[in-house]
């Protein structure tokens, strides 16, 4: 179920109006006045070099066949301004084609990324990240490619048309068999360009599963040396070598048929120009100036015309991946302010009440809005402000759907969530996200510092606020052990954390917040059972007097909080404090009792854990 | 991908640049690799030549038409041009065909046997060498090493022969038609030399830059996505976007900086090109009005000949390059063909028999020049007993089971199973016998069924099945949607840590062996699945020596023995209540236990 379109070489709507086309267009008139310098740079360029091969036979004709040693002065000077300026607005040229095409490529990578960040859960959930990345990277740059063209396609465009009409103004016949075999020129490099192009797809494709092996090969050595699967692995790779190389040889067979045949056909058009032309310069009718010019322009048309022909498969390209690109930018953010949205009550009515009350009124959602089974129905569940409650039932029975609907991560489709009296849905969106705090189950941290990390709510929260939240997370002290402290470089290129440290980063990134409301899913999860009661007493301070909803497996975090609701297919169907539903409700013993196996344990936590942060960062 | 503007090809950082010593030996060895495709590489480089010389006799040919047809009114030989141009073209037509397939057969060749023989030879390195390498560097061997001498292969050895061929040829004739004409484009190239090196070194440097910074701008960017969630959640979209606008633009700006340099470097070149053609016609012009031996012709020749100097000029230096990061590629690989696997078999190995006695003899290890993980540990183990390992984080007890599996081997000490010592069984019996189960159960891509066969890959279908109803879960497995043939790495079907330890164990009991090692994960999973790993676990431990490293009291207390290892010493040794009742180390963490329930 992808919701975005596979990456092929075709547009699927074709014609001027389709979105492709749009955006291009749309990225041309927003950038026309860098384009349009481009473009009489280019012209500028074109008139220097299309002169040279003119005034190179007038030097010859005049000067050298014509034995005036005061022509040959005045055309070689003439050569040399006109390559002055050849030279000069050749750079000016490709400095402009290229700044016009980045600066468009920087514009559209921000504004899907913009994008990106507005766009709801519900996208997400259905886009996987690699597919989003393509479009901002891949798809771009195929975009980009052909911006560059475009100053260069016009200029070069010009120059074919300049210097058809100057030879056609020497001579009419010979002009028209020089010129006969190029238009072939043409084709054949744009048909040349959409043969490669599949097979040049093909070898980064196979070269990306021979990758993959090497990578699994690496990653799952244990298991390789542990079973001595060595030849296993070895008969896998071995096909895709074979695959990388059959493809490879499919390139080069494109390559073959048509890079002789593009070097061939302007040959044709020398060997035109030297037979016919050479009799006609034996019988007096043309110069022999006039026959080296003929020569020299047909080398010159050849660079152009084999661009304007790659241009056409570029351009077809581009639309495909601008196509794309727009595919992301006009899905529509589906949770957004509404209309007059207001802020959070600062206090509440009758006064005395703290604040962060939740209330769920009659709450139905499903992932897939209108179809299959809703994950909750008829949900009414009330948290008083600055209690705390456990959410417990078997998996899939929409816990962490309760959770995540609170800060409107997604709508709910009946019913009403309020805090503090207010619904979520007329909340402004983001003073609603900064009154809730979350702990995923799946622990998100970015590539920074811890510092950075914990302080991600608020970039410029003070350093003893930092720390007063991870001291309250249980993080300090594994904190203060590490390389550089809070300063550490975590992520890719940084320090791993095993999966319990994670977890308790994330825990001090929501306490940072100071949220009116605190969620935390399954936040304890991977964190080493000996260590967590440890967490737990500085849980237990993090919650005090904050409404807390707590998503948990293990009694003892269950027992935490104040209260406990039991949840069954989407709905309360027990509520009481861990001590009276253990006594009265069979089904929240049944629960228990499933979680309550090894929940103990030994030791310290073993180099796993460090496998397992690996794992949970490429998530 | 993202390849900067300014067109400078693959680039070395500084520190991989060979000097002249180690650039003798990669091409002492690269041609050694050569060898078998002997012919092919002869074969290639004399239609290279031959390619080469058609080009420059079209306006050589041009020239005689001028100069022995036109001029003097010989109507023959201006035919006789004409006919050598069309045979010419045809011969260059043929050989370029040829030559590209020559080029790729050899070049493509070449990579194949150097994938294959780096993965064998990775394949055959031990667990030490994966312990020691970063696992991003040994996967770059096999990808942006390889494919920076794909490049090479691909696009830049031909052109780089040629381009060099060009321009020897084309020097040497131009200096045969008009030594004096010559001596005239002579003066534009020390310029042109001088801009090409410092144009490559110029784009070299800022092709580094560009692709550092599309590596930061890609991963801001692959965090931007797939934080999305934690930053919408903390109200951080504006902020993130900030910081990708700073990116995006640091990136634009390198690219630009890498435009520059082309820009300036190309009208140093066209200058070079047009400003020789006005001097050859001053000086030829000069020369053919008075009476110095050059003729119309030659002016023609050379005007038509002139790219074939500059041109190929440019694009060595840009080749450059590409010849200097496949070279520093080449260093890197045969330096890792050179690495030697540590666990090898003895010649005449015996088999590991089927008797699961395991006896630890006074055993020391460390880890390369490292400390002492393990010292004197001396431990037996009887057949069909199970034995639990336990102590803190980095006391040795890992390390002890990696030594049992014969993923190392001891510094001091012995350890035999069955009475063999390990050193001398066969690795493949020592495969078949001692079987690890990780902590992580990990997935190849693949189907379920081809995971677990990657345990032992003679076994049949029917096999796998049997194995993973050994262990009770085939049940799990088969009614998914499509049973064992699910893929592993499909969207969708995403298995969870539980489902990929019992994999991981379906794989062990499909080996069926004497001696099973497990590593108890740590973190916990969710309750359900946690009851059937360990089910299955105690179903595969029946009739085996099992050896369980131990995270959980209750995977201790249910072991036979209890082997306490601290400080890379065994400290305690005794059944869990023998234990309890001695208060050491053991009693100690059952109490702390015991205190840490509610």
């Amino acid at each position: 179920m992808t919701a975005l379109a596979p990456p092929t070489a075709e547009p699927r709507q074709t014609g001027w109006n389709s979105p492709g086309w749009r955006l291009l267009r749309a990225t041309c008139r927003a950038q026309w006045k860098g384009i349009a310098l481009g473009v009489a740079v280019g012209l500028t360029w074109t008139a220097g070099k299309v002169s040279v091969p003119w005034l190179v036979g007038q030097a010859i004709d005049l000067g050298i066949e014509g034995q005036d040693r005061a022509e040959v002065y005045r055309w070689a000077a003439l050569v040399f301004v006109a390559g002055l300026v050849a030279a000069t607005f050749t750079g000016l040229r490709r400095y402009l084609a290229f700044r016009e095409a980045r600066l468009a490529e920087m514009n559209i990578r921000q504004r899907l990324f913009a994008h990106i960040q507005r766009l709801h859960f519900a996208y997400h959930d259905r886009t996987a990240t690699g597919e989003l990345m393509s479009r901002a990277n891949t798809d771009l740059q195929q975009f980009q490619n052909f911006v560059v063209m475009i100053p260069i396609t016009i200029s070069n465009f010009v120059t074919v048309a300049a210097v058809t009409i100057v030879l056609l103004s020497i001579h009419v016949t010979l002009a028209l068999l020089a010129l006969a075999s190029l238009p072939f020129v043409n084709v054949l490099a744009k048909r040349f360009s959409q043969r490669l192009h599949p097979h040049v797809m093909g070898i980064q494709r196979e070269s990306a599963e021979l990758a993959t092996v090497v990578e699994e090969s690496v990653a799952g050595v244990r298991v390789v040396k542990g079973f001595g699967a060595e030849e296993v692995q070895k008969s896998r790779l071995y096909k895709e070598a074979d695959d990388v190389y059959d493809e490879s040889m499919k390139a080069s067979r494109v390559r073959a048929t048509y890079l002789p045949a593009l070097e061939l056909l302007p040959n044709v058009g020398l060997v035109l120009v030297l037979a016919y032309g050479g009799h006609q310069a034996l019988a007096g009718t043309i110069t022999v100036g006039h026959l080296v010019a003929f020569n020299a322009y047909l080398v010159l048309l050849i660079g152009p015309l084999r661009m304007l022909g790659m241009v056409v498969a570029m351009a077809q390209r581009a639309v495909a991946a601008a196509e794309r690109v727009h595919e992301v930018l006009a899905a529509e953010p589906e949770v957004t302010d509404r209309e007059g949205a207001r802020a959070l009550p600062s206090r509440r009515t009758p006064p005395g009440r703290g604040l962060g009350e939740v209330r769920f009124e009659g709450v139905r959602f499903g992932y897939q809005a209108g179809s299959g089974a809703p994950v909750l129905d008829g949900l009414d569940l009330t948290i008083p402000a600055g209690t705390s409650i456990a959410l417990v039932g078997p998996t899939g029975c929409g816990k962490t759907t309760v959770a995540r609907l609170i800060p409107r991560f997604y709508d709910v489709e009946a019913g009403s969530i309020t805090i503090d009296g207010v619904d979520v849905r007329d909340l402004r969106l983001d003073e609603l996200r900064r009154a809730v705090g979350i702990v995923f189950e799946d622990t998100f941290l970015f590539s920074d510092t811890i510092r950075a990390n914990i302080a991600f709510a608020d970039p410029q929260a003070p350093f003893e606020q930092v720390e007063r939240a991870a001291r309250l997370a249980g993080a300090h002290d594994f904190i203060v052990e590490l390389p550089q402290g809070y300063d550490t470089e975590i992520g890719e290129r940084g320090f791993s954390l095993s999966g319990g440290q994670r977890q308790r980063i994330a825990i001090a990134r929501a306490v940072l917040a100071d949220p009116r409301v605190l969620i935390l899913d399954d936040a304890t999860s991977s964190v080493d059972p000996t260590k967590e009661h440890e967490i737990r007493d500085a849980l237990g301070e993090v919650m005090r007097d904050r409404t807390t909803i707590v998503i948990a497996h293990r009694p003892a975090t269950i027992a935490l909080a104040d209260r406990v609701a039991l949840l069954d297919e989407g709905r309360v169907v027990d509520e009481g404090t861990h001590a009276e539903l253990l006594d009265r409700s069979d089904r929240y013993r049944a629960v228990l009792a499933a979680a309550d196996r090894g929940d103990s344990a030994l030791g310290a936590g073993g180099d796993g854990a460090a496998a397992r942060t690996d794992q949970g960062a490429r998530r | 991908m993202m390849r900067g503007g300014g067109g400078g090809g693959h680039a070395v950082s500084e520190e991989d640049k060979l000097d002249a010593e180690q650039a003798k030996w990669v091409i002492r060895r690269a041609a050694a690799w050569l060898r078998p495709y002997r012919r092919q590489v002869v074969a290639s480089m004399v239609l290279i030549v031959t390619w080469t010389f058609t080009i420059l006799a079209g306006p050589y040919l041009v020239r005689y038409g001028i100069d022995q047809g036109i001029v003097p009114g010989d109507a023959g030989a201006l035919n006789l041009a004409v006919g050598a141009y069309v045979a010419v073209a045809v011969i260059s037509y043929v050989v370029y065909r040829a030559q590209v397939m020559a080029v790729a057969r050899v070049g493509e060749g070449f990579l194949r046997d150097l994938r294959r023989r780096v993965f064998d030879h990775l394949q055959s390195l031990s667990l030490g060498f994966y312990d020691k390498e970063r696992s991003g560097v040994i996967v770059s061997r096999m990808t942006s090493d390889v494919d920076s001498l794909q490049e090479l292969v691909q696009m830049g050895l031909l052109m780089f022969v040629s381009a060099a061929l060009l321009i020897v040829i084309s020097a040497a004739v131009l200096f045969a038609v008009s030594w004096q004409l010559f001596l005239v484009c002579l003066v534009v190239l020390p310029f042109v030399v001088l801009a090409s090196i410092k144009f490559q070194r110029d784009s070299s440097r800022a092709y580094l830059t560009v692709r550092d910074r599309i590596g930061q701008t890609l991963t801001n960017l692959q965090e931007g996505i797939s934080g999305v969630r934690v930053i919408q959640a903390f109200g951080r979209e504006d902020v993130e976007v900030g910081r990708f606008a700073r990116r995006n633009r640091v990136l634009y700006d390198a690219h630009m900086d890498s435009v520059k340099i082309a820009a300036w470097y190309l009208p140093v070149i066209e200058m070079a090109g047009i400003g020789t053609t006005a001097a050859v016609i001053l000086a030829g012009g000069i020369m053919a009005t008075g009476d110095g031996g050059v003729t119309v012709g030659d002016v023609a020749f050379f005007v038509l000949t002139l790219s074939n100097l500059f041109e190929p000029l440019q694009q060595l230096s840009q080749l450059f390059n590409t010849l200097q990061s496949a070279g520093a590629a080449l260093a890197k690989l045969f330096g890792l063909l050179d690495t030697r696997p540590d666990i090898r078999e003895k010649p005449g190995a015996v088999e590991l028999p089927d008797d699961g006695r395991v006896v630890v003899d006074g055993v020391s290890f460390a880890y390369g020049d490292g400390p002492r993980v393990l010292s004197g540990v001396s431990l037996t183990i009887e057949p069909g007993e199970k034995i639990a390992l336990v102590g803190p984080t980095g006391a040795g007890k890992s390390t002890l089971a990696k030594l049992i599996a014969r993923f190392y081997d001891p510094v001091e000490g012995s350890i035999t199973v069955g009475g063999v010592d390990l050193r001398d069984a066969t690795l493949r019996s020592l495969r078949r016998r001692i079987v690890v189960v990780p902590q992580e159960g990990y997935l190849f891509a693949g189907s379920i069924l081809e995971n677990i066969r990657i345990a032992r890959a003679e076994a049949t279908d029917a096999e796998v099945e049997q194995a993973l109803r050994a262990i009770g879960v085939h049940e799990r497995f088969a009614s998914l949607p499509e049973g064992l043939h699910t893929e592993s790495r499909e969207r969708g079907s995403r298995f969870s840590a539980g489902e990929r330890q019992l994999v991981s164990l379906a794989r062990a009991a499909l080996v069926d062996p004497t001696v099973l090692i497990l590593d108890e994960a740590t973190s916990s999973l969710d309750p359900g699945t946690e009851a059937v790993v360990e089910h299955a676990m105690e179903r595969l431990s029946r009739g085996r020596t099992v050896i369980v490293i131990a995270h959980r009291l209750t995977t201790a207390e249910r072991a036979d023995r209890i082997a306490v290892v601290t400080g890379g010493r065994l400290a305690e040794l005794g059944t869990h209540d023998e234990l309890v009742a001695r208060g050491g180390h053991y009693a100690a963490l059952h109490a702390s236990w015991a205190g840490s329930l509610t």
